[in-house]
């Protein structure tokens, strides 16, 4: 007997049929189809009017059209074929050398009103055949199935449907079908059941704010981020924000971690060292205490030991910082045009924290940065979008997550309110996803309000359990005093003297303020 | 736009092999852009942009009042209008065609409205440079 006849045990499985993935041309969106559209697939795109379908559909035809193999866009009684170019030939990605050779449109309002859709079909077939296409678009689908009445048409448009994506499959093609249909005709319509991927479209409207969302309903062959993602239509196009962006990054953080230095010698002492690299590090205080003085030094102490950052200001104007932090002896301007640091102003109300983190994450890559500092979050909650506020913690943790995971240090600030009765953290219940807290507070100490620090809670290592006062001065926050014993519940904002009175004299002149 | 008109139609009619008198072959470059451009936007939409260039050019050259644009975007009248008047065709045509093409950049822009033109007649070499920079149908009248 042959030995190449006789029967192996490891006997080597035929290989799988390889599914090549279309490019969308959407920044974004291949991440969250799992590489992009899935070639001969039959796909619908859906959704409400306005949600930005057929500007979707025109960037994946624009991505896709070659002379050889080009686009057949075909379009059914719905938005004028001439409008529909006026208005899109406005986004960047419109490529004009494109139309009519690598992108045809091509108008089958005339056949669709003639009531039959087999003069419909055999014009796709005819077309098709003629221009051997890779995509084929019909916008509106809706618009063909709409004239569908009662149990006759409904069948009618099921064979419609059957036959064009078995003739669309057959001839190699990748197939988008755009409709306006509602949230509830999922459940019910046969068409969601026949195509191969669903990509619905949506506006959230709340209060005076409207956020547009992508969701992929269906998506056969291959997985797809879940959820649903902010897309955002600008004069580039759509871009989309998958709600996971930088998690598939994230890194396990390594054993040995060194400590950042705060530039803050004694609070680095009560640090046990400084933070820990890769931690996330919360400095929570009332207005006026210091906040942003000290994540400025946090970053500028980086800055002078070589290590990049991204400072993310949700409140302050990007000047006033640079300002102050040049009167502490911090030349942030010299770092922004050594491209060692990038001061991202981010205000606009109606932000979603995933273009948020994607800016972030842009601008890490760019500077290379081992340090962020985000100011404040209050300010970053402002600046969300009202229907992303509802979900703000949940976002952080993966903002927080996702950076961390990388291997930056961060260090966010909070405004919270002294009482004089307790000791807040934040109004967020933010803690669980810091590893670190350092609490600024007010404390009125012989006839003065003065200002205190304390480390709160330190995840990796020991921390001093001291409270300290600070002022802020010409070098920025400096630590003064060591523990003070003649006073108890400092905490609270009003202690008690339990010592002697200590003889001082009176200040002057007045603690300047920072920057003056 | 009227210079532009009159060498598409100068080009148009020396390529037309038909000796035919009919409508179509009066207005022939008309009838060159009707097929493409249905096949772009449609009958009805070439048809509601060709009537709106009939309205804009009868403004100008009255006999051009006799001639109505058919369902399908063809001009019917055109062989009665020359019959009953002194009508100049060709000059009805270039207007016609100048205020059409106005129309078409006014919604597509001169790059898409060039690309449309080469794509049909690739022997002529236009550029943007030959549509007016006062493009539009105004310009026409």
């Amino acid at each position: 007997m042959a030995k190449a006849a006789q029967p192996t045990a490891q006997m080597r499985r035929p290989p799988k049929v390889t599914i090549n993935k279309l490019p969308t041309g959407v920044p974004g969106l291949d991440d969250i189809l799992g590489g992009g559209i899935p070639e001969f697939s039959f796909n619908l795109i859906g959704g409400s009017p306005g949600c930005g379908k057929t500007t979707l559909v025109h960037q994946i035809a624009f991505a896709n059209g070659t002379v050889d193999r080009p686009v057949l866009y075909f379009t059914v009684l719905g938005e004028p074929s001439i409008k529909m170019l006026r208005y899109q030939q406005q986004f960047s990605f419109y490529d004009e050398s494109k139309v009519g050779d690598a992108l045809r449109f091509i108008n089958l309002s005339e056949a669709a009103l003639q009531n039959d859709l087999n003069l419909v079909l055999k014009e796709i077939v005819t077309q098709v055949n003629a221009a051997n296409p890779c995509v084929v678009v019909i916008d509106s689908f809706r618009s063909l199935a709409r004239r569908a009445t009662g149990e006759a048409g409904e069948m009618e448009v099921q064979a419609f449907i059957h036959h064009v994506s078995q003739f669309l499959v057959s001839a190699e093609v990748t197939t988008f079908l755009v409709g306006e249909y509602v949230h509830d005709e999922i459940r019910d319509n046969p068409l969601f059941t026949m195509v191969d991927s669903i990509l619905w479209l949506s506006q959230v409207t709340e209060r005076n704010s409207v956020v547009r969302k992508l969701q992929v309903f269906k998506l056969r062959g291959q997985a797809s981020v879940p959820g649903l993602h902010t897309i955002r239509i600008s004069d580039e196009g759509l871009q989309a924000f998958s709600r996971t962006i930088g998690l598939e990054s994230a890194k396990v953080r390594p054993e040995r971690r060194s400590r950042l230095s705060t530039g803050i010698p004694d609070l680095d002492k009560m640090l046990g060292g400084g933070i820990l690299e890769g931690d996330s590090a919360l400095v929570a205080g009332p207005s006026g205490t210091g906040k942003s003085v000290l994540a400025t030094q946090f970053i500028g102490e980086g800055l002078r030991r070589g290590e990049p950052g991204v400072m993310a200001i949700f409140e302050e104007r990007p000047d006033g910082y640079i300002q102050r932090a040049d009167s502490f002896g911090l030349k942030l301007k010299a770092a922004q045009a050594a491209g060692t640091l990038e001061i991202l102003y981010l205000r606009p109300l109606d932000l979603s924290v995933d273009e948020t983190m994607l800016a972030i994450l842009d601008a890490i890559k760019r500077v290379g940065a081992k340090r962020v500092v985000i100011d404040s979050l209050v300010g970053f909650e402002m600046a969300l979008a009202p229907s992303f506020r509802a979900d703000f913690r949940e976002s952080l943790y993966r903002m927080i997550g996702a950076l961390t995971g990388a291997g930056i240090t961060i260090l966010s600030t909070v405004e919270v309110e002294d009482n004089f009765t307790s000791l807040q953290f934040s109004h967020y219940a933010v803690s669980f996803l810091t590893d670190d807290i350092i609490r600024l507070r007010y404390v009125e100490i012989d006839g003065q309000l003065r200002k205190t620090i304390v480390v709160i809670k330190m995840r990796g290592g020991n921390h001093s359990k001291d409270i300290r006062e600070y002022v802020i001065g010409d070098d920025g926050v400096v630590v003064i005093e060591p523990r003070r014993t003649d006073y108890s519940q400092l905490s609270t904002g009003l202690p008690d003297r339990t010592g002697p009175r200590r003889a001082q004299d009176d200040e002057s002149p007045p603690e300047p303020k920072a920057g003056e | 736009m009227r210079t532009l008109a009159k060498r598409l139609k100068a080009f148009d009619t020396r390529t037309r092999t038909s000796g035919a008198v009919d409508d179509v072959a009066l207005f022939g470059t008309i009838d060159t852009l009707r097929s493409h451009l249905s096949m772009l936007m449609g009958q009805g939409g070439f048809q509601a942009l060709l009537a709106r260039a009939l309205v804009l050019a009868s403004a100008e050259i009255p006999w051009l009042n006799a001639v109505r644009v058919g369902a399908d975007g063809d001009l019917e009248g055109l062989a009665v209008a020359q019959t009953t008047s002194d009508a100049n065709l060709s000059e009805g045509e270039v207007l016609l065609l100048a205020q059409l093409l106005s129309l078409l950049v006014a919604f597509i822009g001169i790059a898409l409205t060039l690309r449309v033109i080469n794509q049909i007649w690739p022997q002529l070499a236009f550029s943007a440079a030959d549509f007016d920079t006062t493009a539009s149908h105004e310009e026409a009248n």
